[in-house]
């Protein structure tokens, strides 16, 4: 099975231009992230919210400009191309957005939306423009009826179905969904989720499932980064695997479990997420750590193995 | 012939259900806009309605009081004010919706080319259109008067100018807002090209805020136009214009107080009409939140 996507060293800064009056400042979003996606898994990213996993997503697709790193997609270098040349490889690797009701443009039909991606790359629609409409709306669930709704007369759901189709649309080979679920009802997510795994059996696709839900991701991904702050902190290689991160092991201890027989003491975590901007040397998660050491706060842990599989900890349990 | 009817309807049915039938909804705007159509309608249909040639001067009856067949009396050369008004409402609206239309145009493209691409050209582009803003519109348009000459050609330019930074702070606004917006991410990611995500999703969902401005701009050209007509720097005699009519009407102010006061009024009645209506038109598209950006 061949890598469709290699993803080494990336890394983005955001640096807020300084003035007479203030300093400049780094913010890391997304710091040194390496990690292979063969063709057919499905990876899932979980983490905190603005520990930079959205980040991650665009600077895959390019949508942000890495600051470093490379990435290889189907063996090309991605950071080597030119905007024109992206372009047309866009085709290839499609996103599905968090936001259903803003990833619509407001004036355009759902007809319309999902031809988009035809209109955009030029390719004419196989057996005219009508019957694609049709084949994508009943791929992803939706009444072809709809075709002619706009955005606003369409629930959440349906919304997020829209965009699935969209993004299909051109028959990608990598689907970076950015917490598509996020935002729906909890019946509506089962469907998602549900559309989400047909389509992957149907067609082939290879998925990066970007969430905050670990219960979710456990449950949808073959292997999981946990990150932190920016960084990846612990590569779960399976869904049943133990955590050896002090902070994966809290994060899957806050997840509830639907049993009211099920008695636990959940101890949540004191303390903030660091600033991301002006990083201290040392662990990030330091601060909050129940395991924490003097080197944690000295030395920036590395990915290293531990009990089979990769743990950035200096004192993994 | 099936076809050509259906998309009769069709245009007839869009009308109905158009941003500018909601404006109707209210009597406020039923009253302004009938207003605005019949202005329009009468501006059109002028050498039709008019009982008089607009320059046929009868000497011989000058500063006549309005009385049949002369209904709102003659002004000093004896030419009939009724058509004069009628066609001096065909000057004032198509050199104000010229000019607007000009500095929609003009204003959209610069506005939404700053908004989109930013950096050192948005700067330079607001600074300037900000230093346009910063002199009065009657400044501005003196000094374009001074420069091409007085005449309409001249006021249809004055009048896009004062009012290019109002369309270009507008549009700007609503693009580096709507940049934002995840449906334009998503577009750049389906791989569409700069001209793409400009053409059909940023300008398409900005144009309703410039157009409401624009339409409350016709108004406040219109007395810009009167002004400079006033002035004698915009229409030349004897193109009949509302503000030329008024300043020649000064003279005869108690003599023949009819020849300035129902161009006067027509100014009035239809920058009153346009103002009404245009808020009718923000209310009912409810885009008063969008306006306060710019």
């Amino acid at each position: 099975m061949s890598n469709l996507l290699e993803v080494r060293n990336l890394a983005k800064k955001f640096t807020s231009s300084g003035g007479a009056f203030r300093k400049a400042r780094t913010m890391h979003a997304v710091n040194d992230v390496s990690f292979d996606l063969p063709e057919g898994r499905v990876i899932g990213v979980v983490g905190e919210s603005g520990c930079g996993k959205s980040t991650l997503a665009r600077l895959i697709l390019r949508l942000i400009e890495p600051s470093a790193g490379t990435l290889h997609f189907n063996g090309e270098d991605l950071r080597a191309k030119t905007p024109a040349q992206m372009r047309d490889l866009r085709a290839h690797m499609q996103m599905v957005f968090q936001d259903p009701y803003s990833a619509i443009d407001p004036r355009y039909t759902i007809e319309r939306a999902v031809l988009e991606p035809f209109l955009v790359q030029g390719v004419k629609p196989i057996d005219g423009a009508a019957a694609q409409v049709e084949a994508l709306l009943n791929m992803v669930g939706l009444n072809p009826g709809l075709a002619d709704r706009f955005p606003h007369q369409l629930s959440g759901g349906q919304k997020q179905r829209v965009g699935i189709a969209r993004a299909l649309a051109l028959r990608p080979s990598l689907l970076v969904l950015d917490e598509p679920t996020a935002s729906l009802d909890v019946s509506v997510q089962a469907q998602i989720i549900g559309l989400l795994e047909q389509l992957r059996d149907e067609l082939g696709l290879t998925y990066l499932f970007i969430s905050h839900d670990l219960s979710l991701v456990r449950y949808f991904c073959d292997e999981i980064l946990v990150m932190y702050l920016g960084r990846v902190v612990e590569v779960l290689p399976d869904t049943n695997g133990q955590a050896c991160h002090p902070y994966t092991i809290t994060l899957m201890n806050s997840t509830f479990v639907p049993d009211p027989k099920h008695r636990r003491v959940i101890r949540p975590l004191e303390g903030e997420v660091p600033s991301p901007f002006d990083l201290k040397p040392g662990c990030a998660f330091a601060d909050r750590c129940p395991q924490v050491s003097e080197i944690c706060r000295a030395e920036t842990p590395e990915l290293s193995k531990h009990s089979g599989h990769l743990v950035a900890c200096h004192n993994p349990i | 012939m099936i076809n050509i009817i259906g998309k009769k309807i069709g245009a007839i049915s869009w009308l109905r259900r158009s941003p500018l039938a909601k404006a109707f909804n209210s009597w406020l705007g039923k009253i302004a806009g009938g207003f605005l159509v019949l202005l329009l309608l009468t501006a059109i249909f002028a050498p039709w309605i008019t009982p008089f040639d607009y320059a046929a001067q009868n000497l011989m009856n000058g500063n006549a009081p309005p009385a049949w067949p002369h209904l709102l009396g003659t002004d000093q050369f004896g030419r009939d004010v009724f058509s004069r008004v009628i066609y001096g409402a065909r000057t004032s609206l198509s050199v104000s919706v010229t000019a607007i239309s000009i500095s929609i145009v003009a204003g959209m493209t610069l506005g939404a080319a700053a908004g989109y691409f930013g950096g050192i050209f948005e700067r330079v582009v607001m600074t300037i259109v900000d230093l346009t803003w910063s002199f009065p519109d009657i400044l501005i348009a003196l000094i374009f008067v001074a420069i091409i000459g007085p005449g309409l050609t001249s006021t249809i330019f004055a009048i896009a100018i004062a009012y290019l930074a109002q369309f270009t702070r507008l549009t700007r606004a609503q693009i580096v807002r709507l940049k934002q917006e995840t449906f334009i991410e998503a577009s750049i990611n389906l791989g569409g090209k700069p001209r793409h995500i400009l053409l059909r999703h940023l300008i398409p969902n900005a144009i309703t805020p410039v157009i409401v401005i624009g339409m409350l701009a016709v108004g406040d050209g219109i007395v810009l136009e009167a002004t400079l007509g006033f002035f004698g720097l915009g229409a030349q005699p004897p193109t009949p214009s509302w503000g030329a009519m008024m300043s020649s009407g000064t003279a005869q102010l108690f003599l023949s107080p009819w020849v300035i006061i129902f161009p006067g009024m027509a100014v009035a009645a239809t920058v009153i009409a346009v103002n009404l209506f245009g808020d009718e038109l923000i209310r009912a598209l409810d885009i008063r939140d969008r306006l306060k950006e710019a």
